[in-house]
């Protein structure tokens, strides 16, 4: 006990050494531990990405692709499934409920992803959490838009506002579909999944997008005519809307249950909708109610988790077309995977990093030992045994990387408190700030003993020294 | 009461110490003089057993210090042995008082003899200085980096007395002083040891401080082996 107290006044008698190791060891700590942190946590938001959802089935091709279109909403894959097909599995007895997802369009660099109203009933993530709504209404009205909260924050968009979409990814070279605004309904809660950069849209709308793009193709040749017909006369439009209504007319037949829905909502039109004046499409649309020919992807909820592989292999092997199913979290992990290497680059830097600190305190004491060898005389002539200066260097050094660490830990949670809010509102990554997580303690614990390890080299050094010096104190 | 008996000693097979027969009595100032290398310091490491000879015999208040093991030397040396030496005695980042009390850090045994005399450590450091002739308590608390080099060596006498050890080894504890300081700082441990009854050795190789001693050895006389370069 003396001996530690020798130590600890001896390296105050060397502030400036002392505070530099103290400070290299608590850096590298924080770093390896941040990175740590960074880790887990990044793992852990990309898990949380969705949950509760047992299959996710796309046309059949990669599996990542499909998790990330579907989950992540980057890239796209063809939307091939046919809507019939979504609805042969959602009849399926092992499936509780299936949500379809169509996407293809975007708003000023946002997805829009359509979908139905039982999207917001089944779709959760992280623990089996459902989207909130932060402000407005879910609107079940055929042009109502629902944005995440990132959305709403960048674009500084309201409850009530207009938005038009463009088909396709880009912010460029897509068509923009003017004649069919879109009004704000709802604002979620931030999610801090890829919801919160999405925009929610029906299904009908966006078939209602669509066949209008084809209406124009269609008219063509009266194009020739009437350059800008975008904004003609009504006579002109009414050309389209029959023209539309030839191509979906086998659509609308489909169900019965469709022109029900095109029934209910011509009462909702008769709410005026938040003063907006519907375009002619849109009446157009509303009065066809048409739901799209084909989606991205389905997800599904099973009547329970046993069935999710007999599911699959049937969505596998399903005869109208070829399909896949992919289960999230398998996917997920899988996809993680790519990142491993990345992983594993970061943990080696990160060790080399904390290996450097140890190297520094060494170097250091080493440094300190020559005019260290008179006190060490000293002390062998009142008595200290060469085992009590071997003692004295190693306690100094676990005491240095003791103070580091704990110094360290605490640059952590400074660091993970000041960084967590900006974090969330700039990056949309909600960082989560934990206890030292057991991998933690041990990597503390390998550290603290490496530092003891190390410690050895001068602890022996000096040991020999005072064996040899015995008593003589000669410079 | 030590007792030295066919030592010999070789740093790396250079023989330094070849002593046949050498008994110094409980209570005797002897001064050891012996040119530069002759082996004085070597001497005095092998009393204390921080070094082992090679062969001889060392025997201290009746105690054999071969059959010792290093440990049983070293707590031997801290309960029995205070020890002065040339220049720089003290542990910079110790204070004052801290460095007079260092010895009761590794000895029990003059711990409890210095608190059975003056009740505290620290009176016992004041009691001491102020026998060697520095009155200011207030000096104790003081970093011993502050003092003049009289004054380190005076502490370093008060650490060597604390805990009234049996024998003090000095080597060279006056050549950093000058003259008038060096008679009084002789004087003074003189003066102390008496009291105590503590066996004074003291090397010097000032052959003006021999008229202080009662009894002096030449260790180039003694000591049975050519020194082949004497500095
Ligand atoms: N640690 C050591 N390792 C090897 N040789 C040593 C060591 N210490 C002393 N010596 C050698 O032993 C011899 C005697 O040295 P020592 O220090 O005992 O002389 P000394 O009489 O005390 O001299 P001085 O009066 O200068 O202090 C010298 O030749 C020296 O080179
Ligand atoms: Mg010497």
């Amino acid at each position: 006990m003396a001996i530690l107290s020798l130590a600890f006044k001896s390296l105050l008698n060397r502030k400036l050494t002392f505070f530099i190791t103290l400070f290299s060891i608590a850096i590298s700590v924080t770093l390896l531990l941040g990175v740590q942190t960074l880790k887990t946590e990044t793992n852990s938001s990309f898990m949380k990405s969705i949950s509760g959802t047992d299959l996710i089935i796309g046309s059949r091709g990669a599996s990542s692709q499909l998790l990330l279109s579907s989950v992540f909403h980057i890239g796209n894959t063809p939307n091939t499934i046919q809507y019939n097909t979504y609805k042969k599995i959602s009849q399926s007895p092992a499936v509780e409920w299936a949500v379809p997802i169509s996407m293809g369009d975007s708003h000023k660099g946002y997805t829009v992803m359509a979908t139905d109203l039982s999207f917001y009933d089944y779709f959760s993530f992280a623990n089996k959490q459902h989207l909130k709504v932060d402000k407005g209404a879910i609107d079940d009205d055929m042009f109502a838009v629902v944005i995440g909260s990132e959305v709403a924050k960048k674009l500084n968009y309201n409850i009530g506002d207009q938005v038009i979409v463009t088909h396709g990814g880009g912010e460029i070279e897509g068509h923009h579909h003017d004649n069919i605004p879109f009004y704000i309904s709802a604002i979620l809660a931030p999610s801090f999944t890829a919801i919160d950069q999405t925009l929610i849209i029906s299904l009908e709308a966006m078939e209602a997008m669509h066949t209008d793009n084809h209406g124009h193709f269609g008219a063509l040749p009266g194009e020739q005519i009437l350059p800008s017909d975008n904004h003609q006369a009504h006579s002109d439009h009414d050309e389209h809307e029959h023209h539309d209504e030839a191509i979906h007319e086998e659509h609308a037949d489909h169900d019965e249950h469709e022109h029900h829905d095109a029934a209910a909502h011509a009462d909702h039109d008769a709410h005026a909708h938040h003063g907006h004046q519907d375009t002619q499409e849109q009446r157009v649309a509303r009065l066809l109610k048409i739901k799209p020919e084909k989606i991205n992807a389905i997800f599904v909820g099973l009547t329970s988790p046993q069935a999710i592989l007999s599911m699959q292999s049937y969505v596998n092997n399903y005869q109208a077309e070829p399909l896949s199913a992919i289960i999230p979290a398998v996917a997920l992990q899988e996809l993680w995977q790519f990142f491993s290497l990345a992983e594993v680059a970061l943990n080696i830097v990160t060790v080399f990093v904390v290996l450097v600190g140890l190297l520094g305190m060494l170097s250091i004491i080493l440094m300190s030992l020559n005019e260290r060898r008179r006190e060490m005389a000293i002390l062998r002539s009142v008595g200290a045994r060469p085992g009590h200066i071997f003692g004295l260097i190693i306690g100094e050094a676990g005491f240095v990387c003791f103070a580091g660490i704990l110094l360290g830990v605490a640059l952590l949670y400074l660091l993970l408190f000041t960084l967590q809010a900006p974090l969330a509102s700039y990056y949309g990554f909600y960082l989560d700030i934990n206890m030292l997580t057991s991998n933690d303690w041990f990597i503390l614990a390998i550290i603290q003993l490496s530092a003891l390890v190390i410690a050895f080299i001068p602890g022996w050094l000096i040991y020999k020294y005072s064996l040899s010096d015995g008593m003589s104190i000669k410079f | 009461m030590i007792n030295i008996n066919n030592l010999r000693f070789a740093w790396q097979k250079e023989p330094i110490i070849n002593i046949d027969a050498l008994s110094i009595e409980q209570g005797q100032h002897l001064f050891i003089e012996g040119s530069s290398g002759s082996g004085k310091s070597t001497l005095l490491n092998l009393l204390g057993g921080v070094i082992t000879p090679q062969s001889g015999e060392v025997e201290i208040l009746g105690q054999s210090l071969n059959q010792m093991s290093s440990s049983q030397k070293d707590s031997f040396r801290a309960n029995h042995i205070g020890f002065i030496f040339q220049q720089f005695n003290l542990i910079p980042y110790l204070s004052v008082l801290e460095n007079i009390t260092l010895p009761c850090t590794f000895s029990i045994d003059r711990k409890q003899k210095a608190l059975s005399r003056s009740g505290s450590l620290q009176k016992e450091a004041i009691r001491l200085l102020s026998a060697l002739g520095i009155n200011d308590p207030a000096l104790i608390k003081r970093s011993v980096n502050e003092l003049s080099v009289g004054q380190q060596q005076r502490v370093a006498a008060a650490r060597a007395m604390l805990g009234s050890p049996d024998i003090i080894i000095a080597d060279e504890p006056t050549s950093a002083l000058d003259n008038d300081h060096r008679q009084v700082f002789i004087k003074i441990l003189f003066e102390e040891c008496e009291k105590e009854n503590i066996t004074l050795i003291f090397v010097s190789h000032d052959a003006t401080l021999k008229h202080h001693f009662s009894h002096h050895i030449n260790l180039q006389e003694l000591n049975q082996v050519s020194i082949k370069e004497a500095l």
